[in-house]
C-alpha cells in the first residue's frame, strides 16, 4: 500500500514551506517565491517529480522497470532513456569506486538485517550471495540490459539524490526565486537567496537528539548530502557490524564514519561522494580531502 | 597511483552527473559552516617612535548563533598603555620643570624637545554585550551595552540599532541610537580649566571628579547594486557635553616678543614649575556631524573596498578620511590585502600653540596636538589564510605617519626655531585568529 500522498503548504516569515512524503523520507520545498499561486505550482511540480521517480524506480513496487529487470531471469530487456542514463551512471560509479559501489549488491539484504541483534550471517551464506553480485557480470549495451538469473539491481543509492536534482531543475525553471529542495536531508538550493548569508541548514548528528542540530551550514547555492551510520548494526561477541557493506566481500566496511556530509554543485555529486567516502571506511577523510570538496566527517 | 585515482573521482563524477541530468549544475556550490559559537581574537601592538605611546591589546569577541537568527555577542578587551605623551607645553632651549599630575613631585624635561609626560601608564579593561534578533519579518533589532574601566576613567554606554530591509532585501535602512556616560577621576583631582599649574603640595585649583555625556544617532542605508557591487551611506550625529578636557594637558604662557615660556615672578621658593603653565580649557559641548560612504566591489575573487568620511564639528575641526583596501587571493585558502588610508583635519578654533603673556586670556584654549592641524597616512598589508580545519588567521603590519603644523599666525619670536607640533610615526602589528566551535 502506498503511503498517503498529501501535500501541505505553509507561509513562514519570508518563505513558503511545503511538505510531503516520498521515497520513505520527509520531503520539503522552501521557496522565497512570494506569489502564492507560483508557490503552489512549485510544490505540485516538485512533489509530482519525486513521486514519479519513486514509482518508476522503487524496488518495492511491482511492474515498474526495476521490477521487470529483476524478474527478467536472464532475458535481455530494452530500457528507456532515463533508466539507461541511470545505468550508465551506475556503471561509471562502479569503475570509479573500484567495485565498492555496485547497484547489484541489494541481494545482501537476504542475509543481513541490521536490527541491533547478534544475527550475523555465516561465511558460507555471504559467499553464496557475493556470487550473485557484480556489475562486471552484467551485460549492458545501451539500451539493452541482460541480468543473470538470481541477480538484482537497486537504484536506492542514487535515486533520492537524482530526484532532488531533477526537482530543483524543475523548480528553477518555474520560479526565479531561491528555492531549497530537501528530500530526507539531501538537498539543493537553486539560487542564492535574498536573505543574507544563504539558507541555514542544520545537520543532525546520528544518535544525538535531533533538536540539537550538530552543525549549521549556510548554503547560498548548490547541494549538501549526508550519509550516516544511522545506528543500524549487529553486535556479536563484542564486534560491531555496521550496515555499510562492501559488495566485493559481502561484509561490513570496517571503521565507517558515523556521518559524512559533502557540499557539491549538485546533489547527485554530493551524495555519491558521501557514499564513496563511507565505503572507504578508515580512509574516508583522506578520500574527501583529495576530492577538494567541502566536507564534514563525524567519527 | 592510488592517490591519483582518487583525485580523478570528483572530476569524472561531475561529467557523469551532467550526462545523467542532461544539464549542468545551477552554479558552483557556495556553502559555509556556521558554528554555534564563533570566536574572533586579536592581539594588537601599536608602538609610536621616540619612546612615546606603546599599546598592547588583546581583544576577544564571542558570538553565539541561535537557530532562529538570534545572536548573542560578548566582547572583552584588555589594553596596556605605556610611554609618554606630549603635554602641550612648547619646547625651549633650556630645561623645563613641571609639577606631576598628582601634585606631589616635579620632573624636568631636556632642552629643545617637545615636553612629554613620562608618567603615562595605564591598563584598560573593556566589556561589551549585545543581543540581535529579527522581528516582524523584515526587521532586525540589536541592543547592547558597553563598559570600560581604567584607573582614572570609566565608561558606561547603551546602544540600540533598528534595521529594516526593503526592495527584495536589496536595501537595508538602519537607525542607531547610543548614549554613554564617561567619568573622569584624574590623579590629584580635576584641574580648573585655564588655571595655572601650582607648586608641589598645592591642590587648591583641583576640583572633584567630573563627567561627560555622549549621545549619538546614526542613520544608514546599505544598497546591493548588483552581484558585484554593494554600497553604504551613513550620516551620524554626535553630541558630547560636560567635562571634555584632558586633565593632564597644559599650555605654556610665552613672552610676546621672544616666544619663550615665562618663569614665575617672584620665584616662590617651593619646589614647583619652572615656567608658567595653564591647564587647558575646552568648551563643555561639542556637536559633530559626519557623512560616510563606502563601496565594495567584487571582481573575480578580488575585493576592492573604498570608503570616504567627512566630519565637521562646532569646534571648527573638519576632517576627511579616504580609505582603500584591495584583497586578492593567493590561493583557495589565502589572500593578501594592501591598505592605504589618508586623513587630514583642520585645527579646533581654540587650538593654541601657546598663550601670550599680556594678551587677554581666551575663553577656551588647548595645545593638545590631537586638536591641531595635521595629515596622516597609514600604509600597510595584511596576509590572511585559512587552516584546513576552517580557522581563519591573519597578520597585519601597518605604518602610520602623522605630520602636523602649528598655525603660522600663532608662532611667536624664537618659537619659529622650534619643532612645535609633535609629529609621530607608529608601527601597528596585529595577529588575528578566528575559529568556531
Amino acid at each position: 500500500m502506498k503511503p498517503e500522498r498529501a501535500v501541505k503548504l505553509q507561509r513562514k516569515s519570508h518563505y513558503w514551506l511545503a511538505s510531503f512524503t516520498a521515497m520513505g523520507s520527509p520531503c520539503e520545498l522552501l521557496t522565497e517565491e512570494s506569489d502564492e499561486s507560483l508557490a503552489q505550482k512549485l510544490l505540485h511540480s516538485v512533489s509530482y517529480e519525486a513521486w514519479r521517480i519513486e514509482d518508476k524506480f522503487s524496488r518495492y513496487l511491482r511492474g515498474n522497470i526495476v521490477d521487470r529487470i529483476n524478474r527478467s531471469h536472464g532475458v535481455a530487456l530494452t530500457v528507456d532513456d532515463e533508466t539507461a542514463n541511470l545505468l550508465d551512471f551506475a556503471q561509471t560509479l562502479h569503475e570509479l569506486s573500484e567495485g565498492r559501489f555496485d547497484i547489484t549488491s541489494g541481494v545482501l539484504r537476504e542475509a543481513w538485517t541490521f536490527d541491533g541483534s547478534d544475527n550475523v550471517p555465516s561465511r558460507r551464506q555471504v559467499k553464496a550471495l557475493v556470487d550473485r553480485i557484480g556489475w562486471d557480470k552484467v551485460c549492458w549495451h545501451r539500451p539493452r540490459l541482460l541480468l543473470r538469473a538470481g541477480m538484482q539491481i537497486d537504484f536506492g543509492g542514487i535515486g533520492k539524490e537524482y530526484a532532488v536534482d531533477r526537482a530543483a531543475t524543475i523548480a528553477a525553471d518555474i520560479s526565479p526565486a531561491s528555492s531549497l529542495v530537501n528530500f530526507g536531508g539531501d538537498l539543493v538550493v537553486t539560487r542564492p537567496p535574498s536573505e543574507n548569508g544563504g539558507w541555514r541548514i542544520g545537520i543532525e548528528t546520528p544518535g544525538i537528539d535531533a533538536r540539537q542540530a550538530g552543525r549549521l551550514i549556510r548554503l547560498q547555492r548548490g547541494a549538501l548530502a549526508t550519509s550516516g551510520d544511522e545506528n543500524r548494526y549487529l553486535l556479536k561477541d563484542g564486534v560491531r557490524y555496521g550496515h555499510i557493506l562492501d559488495p566485493r566481500t559481502g561484509w561490513p566496511v570496517p571503521s565507517v564514519p558515523r556521518s559524512v556530509t559533502v557540499a557539491a554543485d549538485s546533489c547527485t555529486q554530493a551524495g555519491m561522494l558521501t557514499t564513496l567516502a563511507m565505503l572507504k571506511g578508515a580512509d574516508a577523510e583522506e578520500f574527501l580531502a583529495e576530492q577538494g570538496v567541502q566536507h564534514w566527517v563525524l567519527r | 597511483m592510488k592517490k591519483s585515482d582518487n583525485c580523478c573521482v570528483s572530476a569524472a563524477l561531475a561529467t557523469a552527473t551532467c550526462a545523467l541530468l542532461g544539464t549542468g549544475p545551477h552554479g558552483a556550490v557556495q556553502a559555509q559552516e556556521e558554528h554555534a559559537w564563533e570566536f574572533d581574537s586579536a592581539l594588537l601592538y601599536y608602538g609610536e617612535d621616540k619612546g612615546r605611546v606603546q599599546d598592547i591589546s588583546l581583544n576577544v569577541l564571542a558570538r553565539r548563533n541561535f537557530l532562529d537568527d538570534k545572536v548573542l555577542s560578548l566582547g572583552l578587551a584588555v589594553d596596556t598603555l605605556t610611554g609618554s605623551t606630549p603635554l602641550g607645553a612648547t619646547p625651549l632651549d633650556g630645561p623645563q620643570t613641571v609639577t606631576s599630575p598628582s601634585g606631589k613631585k616635579t620632573y624636568s624635561m631636556p632642552p629643545n624637545e617637545i615636553p612629554l609626560d613620562p608618567s603615562f601608564l595605564d591598563t584598560r579593561v573593556a566589556f561589551t554585550a549585545s543581543w540581535e534578533q529579527p522581528f516582524a519579518r523584515l526587521n532586525t533589532l540589536n541592543a547592547g551595552i558597553s563598559f570600560s574601566d581604567e584607573y582614572d576613567y570609566t565608561h558606561a554606554g547603551v546602544n540600540l540599532t533598528l534595521s529594516r530591509d526593503f526592495n527584495k532585501r536589496n536595501t537595508t535602512a538602519s537607525l542607531g541610537l547610543s548614549a554613554a556616560r564617561d567619568d573622569w577621576s584624574p590623579v590629584g583631582g580635576t584641574p580648573d580649566p585655564l588655571s595655572p599649574m601650582l607648586d608641589v603640595g598645592d591642590l587648591s585649583n583641583r576640583g572633584p571628579d567630573d563627567s561627560k555625556d555622549i549621545f549619538d544617532v546614526v542613520l544608514g542605508v546599505t544598497q546591493v547594486f548588483s552581484r558585484n557591487l554593494v554600497g553604504q551611506l551613513n550620516y551620524s550625529y554626535s553630541n558630547s557635553s560636560g567635562y571634555l578636557n584632558d586633565p593632564y594637558k597644559i599650555l605654556s604662557v610665552v613672552d610676546p616678543v621672544t616666544g619663550d615660556p615665562i618663569p614665575p615672578t617672584p620665584p616662590s621658593g617651593i619646589e614647583g614649575p619652572s615656567h608658567i603653565y595653564l591647564f587647558e580649557g575646552r568648551p563643555d559641548d561639542r556637536t559633530k556631524h559626519s557623512l560616510y560612504g563606502k563601496l565594495k566591489y567584487y571582481l573575480s575573487g578580488k575585493v576592492l573596498d573604498v570608503s570616504y568620511r567627512y566630519m565637521t564639528d562646532d569646534w571648527e575641526i573638519d576632517s576627511h578620511t579616504l580609505d582603500a583596501r584591495l584583497r586578492f587571493p593567493l590561493s583557495d585558502r589565502s589572500y593578501l590585502e594592501p591598505h592605504l588610508r589618508y586623513y587630514t583635519q583642520t585645527h579646533a578654533d581654540f587650538y593654541r600653540v601657546s598663550l601670550v603673556n599680556g594678551e587677554p586670556l581666551p575663553q577656551y584654549a588647548s595645545a593638545d596636538y590631537r586638536l591641531g592641524e595635521f595629515d596622516a597616512i597609514t600604509a600597510g598589508i595584511k596576509y590572511g589564510w585559512q587552516s584546513r580545519s576552517g580557522h581563519d588567521l591573519s597578520v597585519r603590519l601597518e605604518y602610520y605617519m602623522q605630520d602636523g603644523d602649528a598655525p603660522a599666525e600663532q608662532i611667536v619670536g624664537r618659537q619659529a626655531d622650534q619643532d612645535l607640533y609633535p609629529d609621530l610615526d607608529a608601527i601597528i602589528f596585529q595577529f588575528s585568529y578566528s575559529f568556531g566551535l
